[in-house]
């Protein structure tokens, strides 16, 4: 038991030594063991000064009212006589150049050239015009009042025109009437000739018919009927008589029948027949005496019936309206009378044409007439245009050579030569031309006592910091000389008006157009009582703050303490910033810190 | 205690210790990833800006093709306050030029920068806002710059950029010439190394310039990335205003609130998408500072799903413990409930024979500390 008692004993003062000296190595290093696990600061006192809020920016030097030196022509530059930066007096001389007419007055000599050319091809066809109405005169192609009336570039009234018109109008209309009626005629007759030379025998249908009737008539007539039957019965008795005698003639002869022709039978039956026609005479000549007055006048009036139809029958078919002879005199006399006619009518419409022509020749003013080439009071404005062509041309040529010409250009102001734009050897055309007057920028001018000026956007909040007047700090004021630049005005941006402002700033001193200057400018700075780095300046959702440092003193070491210090930053500039709230000059802020660091941690120094 | 160890056999002995280390590993490997995702200090900012947790950080990330301008942005910012006050969200901090939200944008390009030594080409971002309230560099010297300042030709270049120009970190307030114009470098920031950092976009040179001097005198690719810190009154309420109000088709835009994305819920989702999450249909090129949280979104859903395997055998050994426990228990619920009251008794005797003085003392000592205390309060405010 005691020696389980020593043991423990042992075992416990064992523990109680190592524990101490755990606890007592601990304590040495506390600090350097906690400082590692706090997070490492480094800081700032509060400072008391000045800020100035600045506002930087770059713009291009212009110059106020820079002047243009204009050389009108395109020569060779011999040599340059002065560099950029000369001060030059008006007259002094700027660039010599070379022999030579300019380009341009090369060309506006040709231009004069041209305009001369002009002048006589007008010269030519007013003259040609001229000979060609003589020449019309002549040939009658206008009557010499037209001819003067064209020369002199009037004309007749329309009225006068127009009764002339009509008059040849109507003698022609009259002559082409004649001809009508006479080829009228003409045809009349000439249809008549053919007709008449085509017609076959005339109807005479109706005379016959009458003829007939006649005839019937009287061979109705018992006294017309009695003699014919007596001469026919007298012309059978005279045949039967006569055969008769023609065989007894032959009779007594041997084949006397033969001789004659006639047989006895014939013989015979002509003896028979020639008694009973005797007989039938006989009675035809009994009634022919026995007839009455009236059936002889009734006889007589039926044969002169037939007789007058027949000769109305007869009229009929010979009847013929004049003589086809008759007609062709007649058309003869009119042919006769035609081709005179025709050659008046030809000459009338010739005369007729002639007048129109003349008229139009007249209105037109000559223009149509052969040779002549256009209307000749044009002629005569184109000549006189031509000539006022030609004498501007020789103007402006007189105008260039008084400008161009020479030898050099010289300073037309007092000022300093801002830039030069062309180089000795090249031409002036080299340069860039002038939009307002023509010619070329040879060299840019500063007149003297006229500044530069440069300018720049900036936004509103920036504007209203600064105000006009306020002198301008050059950035890397080294690189310049004896420059100063003053905030003379600020505008309105018209790019973007709502948002943005001008600054336009005063140049003085040893710059020249066209370089860029970077500026910083701000109003007077201010002293603050308390300025940080900007780096000291945090924000949450309570605001801004900065951490300052509260220390305490241990027996082994000093612990720090960040703590949060609301503030209001009252003015910054690129580095610092001035703040108002609880803080005292001196104070300690914390700038940065290896890790984040919350209000009211533990921390540790940088360098501690 | 002693007995009780006796009564284990080696294997409960063995699986004991074995589910104490499972359970340590797990609290280990939670605890990295806690740690982590606390690193990330572009996610942070809503505890940044406003420790009652009431804010949320919405950032919104665009390609190419949503053609974002200045003037958009100007308009979404117009629109907030009107859109605040209608929630009935009001400023009510004492200070009265504290904001109730602030906001950043970038795009990204190249510029050009002069020294008067030498000239670098470098990537730029051009950057609008409190961009960097938002991505609180290690500043190195000088400070950041921001929309609202006077001038918009400051620069702020990594150690990186202040070397090949100056061979030097102290150089703000020096001037540099972009595009012909002097720049003013405000202050020069650590750039972050490491493998993710570097594969993320930050191996060379990052010029930080404002949006206008990257517009008018570097190469812009367009405005790629705005976020914004505001009220939260409610889940979402954020998110889905910028959701509604930003003004660009969905296919062009990527929206998510980084406050919350690290949480276990968003964890869990992220090892839930495993294989999903490299699919991309959009033409959206994430700054660096989004593809390292997104790397550590992979890390740390990682970390936590392998610890929530390590939890799960503790877990599941207790389990096991208590159901054999129950099986073969010897006690009523009347035994435990004599047992716990005999206690309960003596302990009651005990403090009544020994407790008054120690009581005393304990009182007397109390006291005597809360009078120190005051004391040294007193001096502190007058110290001040």
């Amino acid at each position: 038991m005691n020696e389980n008692g020593s043991k423990r004993r042992d075992w416990v003062k064992n523990a109680a030594i190592i524990f101490l000296a755990v606890m007592l190595v601990l304590t040495f290093f506390s600090n350097t063991i906690m400082n590692y696990s706090l997070p490492e600061v480094a800081v700032q006192y509060v400072q008391s000064g000045s800020i100035t809020a600045q506002i930087r920016g770059s713009g291009v030097v212009e110059s106020d009212d820079p002047y243009d030196v204009i050389f009108a022509g395109s020569r060779k530059v011999e040599s340059v006589m002065v560099r950029e930066g000369d001060t030059v007096q008006a007259g002094d001389i700027l660039f010599l150049l070379g022999e030579g007419d300019s380009a341009e007055l090369e060309t506006l000599q040709q231009q004069v050239d041209a305009a001369q050319d002009n002048v006589d091809a007008a010269q030519k066809n007013l003259d040609s015009a001229v000979n060609a109405i003589e020449k019309a005169i002549l040939e009658g192609q206008i009557s010499g009042t037209t001819a003067q009336h064209i020369q002199n570039g009037v004309s007749s009234s329309l009225s006068s025109y127009m009764s002339r018109v009509s008059e040849a109008d109507a003698k022609v209309a009259d002559l082409e009437k004649q001809v009508d009626e006479i080829n009228v005629a003409i045809g009349q007759l000439e249809t008549a000739i053919s007709n008449l030379q085509n017609q076959g025998a005339p109807d005479v249908s109706a005379q016959q018919a009458k003829v007939n009737n006649a005839q019937a008539a009287l061979n109705a007539n018992k006294l017309y009927q009695a003699d014919a039957d007596i001469a026919n019965y007298t012309a059978k008795i005279n045949e039967r008589s006569a055969k008769i005698e023609q065989y007894e003639k032959y009779a007594g002869v041997s084949g006397g029948d033969a001789v004659s022709g006639i047989t006895k039978e014939e013989y015979e039956k002509a003896k028979s027949e020639l008694s009973t026609y005797n007989e039938l005479k006989k009675n035809a000549e009994q009634v022919k005496n026995g007839a009455t007055q009236a059936d002889k006048d009734e006889y007589s009036r039926l044969q002169s019936e037939l007789s007058k139809a027949r000769t109305e029958l007869s009229d009929a078919q010979n009847w013929q309206p004049g003589s086809i002879a008759a007609y062709q005199r007649d058309l003869a006399n009119w042919r006769s009378q035609l081709e005179p006619k025709q050659k008046e009518l030809q000459q009338a419409t010739e005369e007729r044409t002639k007048l129109l022509n003349e008229i139009s020749y007249e209105m037109d003013g000559g223009a149509g007439l052969p040779g002549v080439s256009g209307n000749i009071t044009e002629l005569r404005e184109a000549l006189s245009d031509a000539k006022e062509q030609l004498q501007k041309a020789q103007d402006k040529v007189d105008e260039e050579r008084a400008k161009s010409g020479g030898t050099s250009v010289t300073a037309p102001i007092s000022g300093t030569v801002s830039s030069i734009n062309v180089t000795a050897g090249h031409d002036t055309s080299e340069a860039d031309p002038n939009p307002k007057s023509g010619g070329y920028i040879v060299a840019t001018m500063m007149p003297e006592g006229v500044g530069y000026t440069m300018s720049f956007s900036v936004t509103n909040d920036q504007a209203k910091t600064l105000t006009p007047g306020t002198q301008a700090d050059l950035v890397n004021a080294w690189r310049y000389d004896d420059v100063t630049v003053t905030l003379a005005s600020i505008r309105p941006d018209t790019q973007n008006p709502s948002q943005q402002k001008k600054l336009v700033f005063n140049v003085t001193g040893n710059v020249t157009v066209g370089q860029s200057l970077s500026v910083q400018v701000g109003d007077r700075s201010a002293n603050y009582d308390m300025i940080v780095p900007n780096s000291a300046i945090r924000e949450d959702s309570n605001g801004k703050f900065v951490l300052t440092i509260t220390s305490k003193a241990t027996p082994l070491s000093t612990r720090y303490t960040a703590t949060r210090v609301d503030v209001e930053v009252v003015a910054s500039d690129d580095t610092r910033s001035a703040i108002t709230g609880g803080l005292y000059t001196y104070d300690y802020v914390i700038t940065t810190s290896d890790i984040p660091v919350n209000a009211g941690q533990q921390v540790r120094l940088s360098g501690n | 205690m002693k007995k009780f160890l006796h009564s284990l056999s080696l294997r409960q002995v063995i699986l004991g210790i074995s589910a104490i280390v499972s359970f340590l590993v797990f609290l280990v490997l939670f605890g990295i990833a806690g740690v982590l995702s606390r690193s990330q200090l572009s996610q942070q900012m809503a505890a940044r800006w406003s420790p009652d947790g009431d804010m949320a950080q919405i950032s919104c990330f665009f390609s190419q093709n949503a053609e974002v301008s200045h003037d958009n942005i100007e308009e979404f910012r117009h629109s907030i306050d009107g859109a605040l006050t209608e929630a009935s969200i009001e400023q009510d901090s004492p200070n009265a030029n504290a904001r109730l939200w602030a906001d950043a944008f970038s795009a990204g390009g190249r510029i050009s920068v002069t020294s008067d030594r030498t000239t670098i080409q470098a990537n730029a971002l051009g950057v609008g806002g409190d961009f960097f309230l938002f991505h609180p560099l290690r500043l190195l010297d000088g400070a950041y710059f921001s929309e609202s300042d006077l001038n918009s030709d400051y620069v702020i270049l990594d150690e990186d950029g202040a070397w090949q120009l100056f061979g030097s970190n102290d150089i703000a307030g020096m001037m540099v010439y972009i595009g012909g114009e002097p720049h003013v470098v405000a202050g020069v920031v650590h750039r972050e190394r490491g493998r993710l950092q570097e594969a993320a976009g930050l191996d060379t040179t990052l010029v930080y310039v404002s949006y206008d001097t990257l517009e008018k005198y570097g190469t812009n690719n367009g405005i790629s990335h705005y976020e914004i810190v505001m009220p939260n009154p409610v889940k979402k309420f954020a998110y889905n205003y910028v959701m509604e109000h930003i003004g660009v088709s969905e296919e062009d835009r990527e929206i998510l609130e980084n406050t919350s994305r690290y949480s276990l819920k968003k964890r869990m989702e992220v090892v839930m998408d495993f294989g999903l999450r490299s699919m991309n249909g959009k033409a959206i090129i994430y700054p660096y500072w989004e593809n390292v949280a997104r790397g550590y979104e992979d890390i740390i859903a990682l970390l936590t799903f392998l610890s929530m395997l390590f939890l799960l055998y503790p877990v599941l050994l207790i389990l096991v413990v208590l159901v054999i426990l129950w099986r073969h228990k010897t006690w009523t619920a009347k035994s435990v409930f004599l047992f716990l009251q005999d206690k309960a008794e003596r302990g009651m005797d005990r403090l009544r024979v020994s407790g008054k003085e120690k009581k005393e003392a304990a009182r007397a000592k109390r006291r005597r500390k809360k009078e120190y205390k005051d004391k040294f309060d007193e001096e502190e405010e007058y110290d001040e």
